[in-house]
């Protein structure tokens, strides 16, 4: 029949046209050229590499055709931002259609529908968008690389980012982030959606752009640093982005073997079949990167506290050796304990006990950087509430409410009772919001000056966007942690009557988080499109007094 | 920074943003739909999904169906062969690629002996084609509706609509169920 061949066609056509425009855009962009102006050709390759590290780069979409290092970064902050947005819709949607216990607004595969995206696109797009945006962005300044290579390489990745974004965007998958296996297989809408092994593509090529870009991080960290800094003095940043660098490396390849493996499963089953007793296979071999990716996403919001918190407080951090010491304990201890996602799965009592404990152990390195915080306000003689510190310091409140709720999840015995429900989401939406999205958000704040060539922010509707994020997250999470002890299970379009006040009641928290970042979006075109006024230098890359 | 660039942005996120949220509820399975008729009887079909045709193993592969109106049709399918396949029935007489005619169109999950069912009550007499997409050549049987169009029907018979949104149910099917296959099923 004619059906398939058209659409053969229709896509070699289309495949051409985009192989076609990529060539042309790498030959013509001299990227060098137009960011160093006519002195291009005069300096040596050493020069213009050294010139190119310290230019500093603003959010422009002139930087989709810039090869250096700032560049992809602020490629990497302006998609992670857009994907942010198109995420949190999805999220805002599902909250509003759990007003009613019966679902009025969407109907359940419709929820699936959104459910799937807002974890991937929050995971995959936002959460690790962030990261390598940062990565790219401030590695450069913080460790004086002297030399700035590879950046075809970074510029392909990218847009194999963006491509794999696109992929989890179109595919409208219902079988949630995680793809168990017999759900996934069932290619309907009501089952795991009909076009999963799309998402599953977008996300294996997501993972080979955060692969490749860890290398490049190590590379730039321990190769390429200049010799002025020495190791034992490298910024907490670096040293972040180096946990979260080697953990990405030791298992998202697991991940990739897996989405390769469930690929071919759809098509013809042999891998993950109840058959061959390995239909948790690809759970176990998911979670072994699934749970470091959790860490992934936190370490480098651990990093950027440890870089933002000493310039607000005046002095410098307590400790910088246990604060190195936690994060690559940190970076240890989140490879171990992938197993607590599977704790009703049928691991068996030694495995559960020996990944509740491993679990356990994550307090103590977490616990560390906390006092390392707090010691380092304790130690301050002025603390100066700007609004980049409120996110600092909301981040540390929400970060220990998470964490003492993740404590409780940790343990077999609870865990059978509150798996499932919205005691789950509330333990990591406290982190990924506090954390995660508000420490990435205050970064855009400390950055701003630089970030668009000199301007600063409208405080009042700074602090605004903070309140309103802060007070939604307290909402939306601390109802759900109460309902989810009740009993309310997550990841359903409809629910019992009982749990209305706690659904309507994170609704509200989810409406005014949605409402914040929409005042951060406003603030940000408002004054970026006033006249620049201000240095364009920014605390965290250069030392400028903070105001 | 150019003046342009933070109005670009903030558009461009709206328009990702909205775009992408209209995108995920988009019903799958495109917008037009077609009216089950009444029904005040049922019949069973079992279909074994081969690649090679259906039924292929009994002594009658791809078999014309005759059936009266006024019937629910349920379609047993039992996956045979683990390859994908769909049952697919157009508001013609012929095969067809134009999706928007299909008025029945279910993927059968790979899993040998796993069974989905069906159920559709047809509207019109005539000649139908029940196929597969993915093996149009090769599992293709006719399908006889006979009646005629206008006499009466049991009232109390449910109507499916497209446009019940708050029905839970695939638009053109009222029920697909999954559930395990008895091997030792006959074909009827």
């Amino acid at each position: 029949m004619g059906f398939s061949f058209e659409l053969m066609v229709f896509g070699s056509t289309i495949a051409a046209l985009i192989t076609m425009a990529f060539l042309l855009y790498y030959f013509t962009a001299d990227y060098k050229r137009n960011l160093l102006g006519e002195s291009a050709s005069s300096l040596t390759k050493e020069q213009s590499n050294l010139l190119l590290t310290k230019m500093r780069r603003e959010i422009s979409f002139s930087a989709f055709f810039m090869d250096d290092s700032k560049s992809i970064g602020v490629r990497y902050l302006i998609t992670s931002i857009v994907l942010f947005f198109i995420g949190g819709l999805a999220g805002i949607g599902m909250r509003i259609s759990l007003w009613f216990p019966n679902p009025s607004f969407l109907t359940p595969i419709q929820y699936n529908i959104l459910l799937t995206a807002h974890g991937n696109i929050m995971l995959y797009g936002f959460a690790i968008g962030m990261i390598l945006a940062f990565g790219y962005y401030l590695l450069p300044s913080a460790n004086k690389i002297e030399k700035d290579t590879l950046g075809v390489v970074k510029s392909i990745m990218f847009w194999l980012f963006l491509i794999g974004s696109l992929f989890i965007i179109f595919s409208k998958s219902t079988a949630t982030w995680y793809f168990y296996y017999p759900l996934v297989d069932q290619l309907t809408e009501a089952g795991g959606g009909t076009y999963s092994f799309a998402t599953l593509i977008g996300v294996t090529l997501i993972l080979l752009a955060v692969t490749v870009s860890s290398v490049i991080f190590l590379k730039m960290v321990f190769l390429d640093r200049s010799k002025s800094i020495p190791l034992s003095k490298i910024s907490m940043f670096s040293w972040s982005i180096v946990s979260t660098a080697v953990l990405v490396l030791t298992s998202a390849p697991v991940s990739m073997i897996a989405n390769g493996y469930l690929i071919y499963d759809l098509i013809n089953p042999i891998f993950f079949q109840a058959a061959n007793g390995q239909v948790l296979g690809y759970a176990i071999m998911f979670w072994f990167w699934g749970h470091p990716l959790v860490y992934i996403a936190i370490l480098p919001a651990f990093g950027l506290i440890y870089e933002m918190l000493p310039k607000y407080a005046g002095v410098p951090i307590y400790s910088y050796r246990a604060g190195v010491f936690s994060l690559l304990l940190l970076m240890i201890f989140s490879a171990v304990v992938w197993g607590h996602h599977l704790f009703n799965s049928g691991l068996g009592t030694i495995w559960d006990l020996l990944f509740s404990t491993t679990s356990f152990l994550v307090v103590i390195p977490s616990a560390m950087s906390v006092f390392n915080w707090i010691a380092t306000l304790w130690s301050a003689k002025s603390i100066k509430l700007t609004v980049p510190m409120l996110f600092v310091l909301n981040g540390i409140v929400d970060f220990v409410i998470g964490g003492i709720l993740g404590v409780y999840l940790a343990d077999v015995g609870l865990n059978a009772f509150i798996h499932g429900t919205y005691a789950v989401t509330s333990h990591f939406h406290w982190i990924f919001i506090g954390l995660t999205a508000g420490i990435g958000f205050g970064a855009i704040y400390i950055l701003f000056p630089t970030l668009t060539g000199g301007r600063t922010y409208n405080v009042p509707m700074a602090k605004v966007h903070f309140y309103l994020n802060s007070v939604g997250t307290i909402m939306m999470s601390g109802f759900w942690l109460v309902g989810g002890f009740a009993g309310m299970p997550r990841r359903v379009a409809g629910y019992f009557g009982i749990f209305q006040t706690y659904q309507d009641a994170a609704a509200v928290g989810g409406v005014i988080l949605g409402i914040g970042f929409l005042i951060f979006l406003i603030n940000f075109a408002y004054s970026a499109y006033l006249p620049a006024k201000v240095d364009v230098r920014n605390p965290i890359e250069d030392e400028v007094q903070v105001t | 920074m150019n003046k342009a660039t933070p109005i670009v942005l903030l558009v461009l996120v709206l328009i990702a943003a909205g775009a992408s949220f209209g995108w995920f509820l988009i019903s799958p399975g495109g917008a037009v739909s077609y009216q089950q008729g009444t029904y005040n009887s049922s019949q069973v079909i079992v279909l074994y999904a081969n690649a090679q045709g259906w039924n292929y193993n009994s002594s009658n592969p791809n078999p014309t169906l005759n059936e009266k109106l006024h019937t629910l049709l349920e379609f047993k399918v039992i996956e045979q062969d683990g390859l994908p396949h769909t049952l697919t029935i157009a508001a013609g007489p012929n095969e067809t690629t134009d999706t928007s005619n299909w008025i029945v169109n279910v993927p059968i999950p790979t899993t040998v002996g796993s069974v989905t069912w069906v159920n559709w009550s047809f509207a019109n007499p005539g000649l139908y084609t029940y196929w597969c997409t993915v093996h149009p050549y090769t599992m293709v049987g006719k399908l006889y509706v006979n009646g005629t169009a206008n006499s009466t029907s049991n009232e109390s018979a449910v109507q499916f609509s497209v446009h019940d949104s708050s029905n839970f149910d695939v638009h053109y099917q009222n029920s697909v169920t999954y559930e395990t296959a008895d091997y030792n099923e006959q074909v009827r």
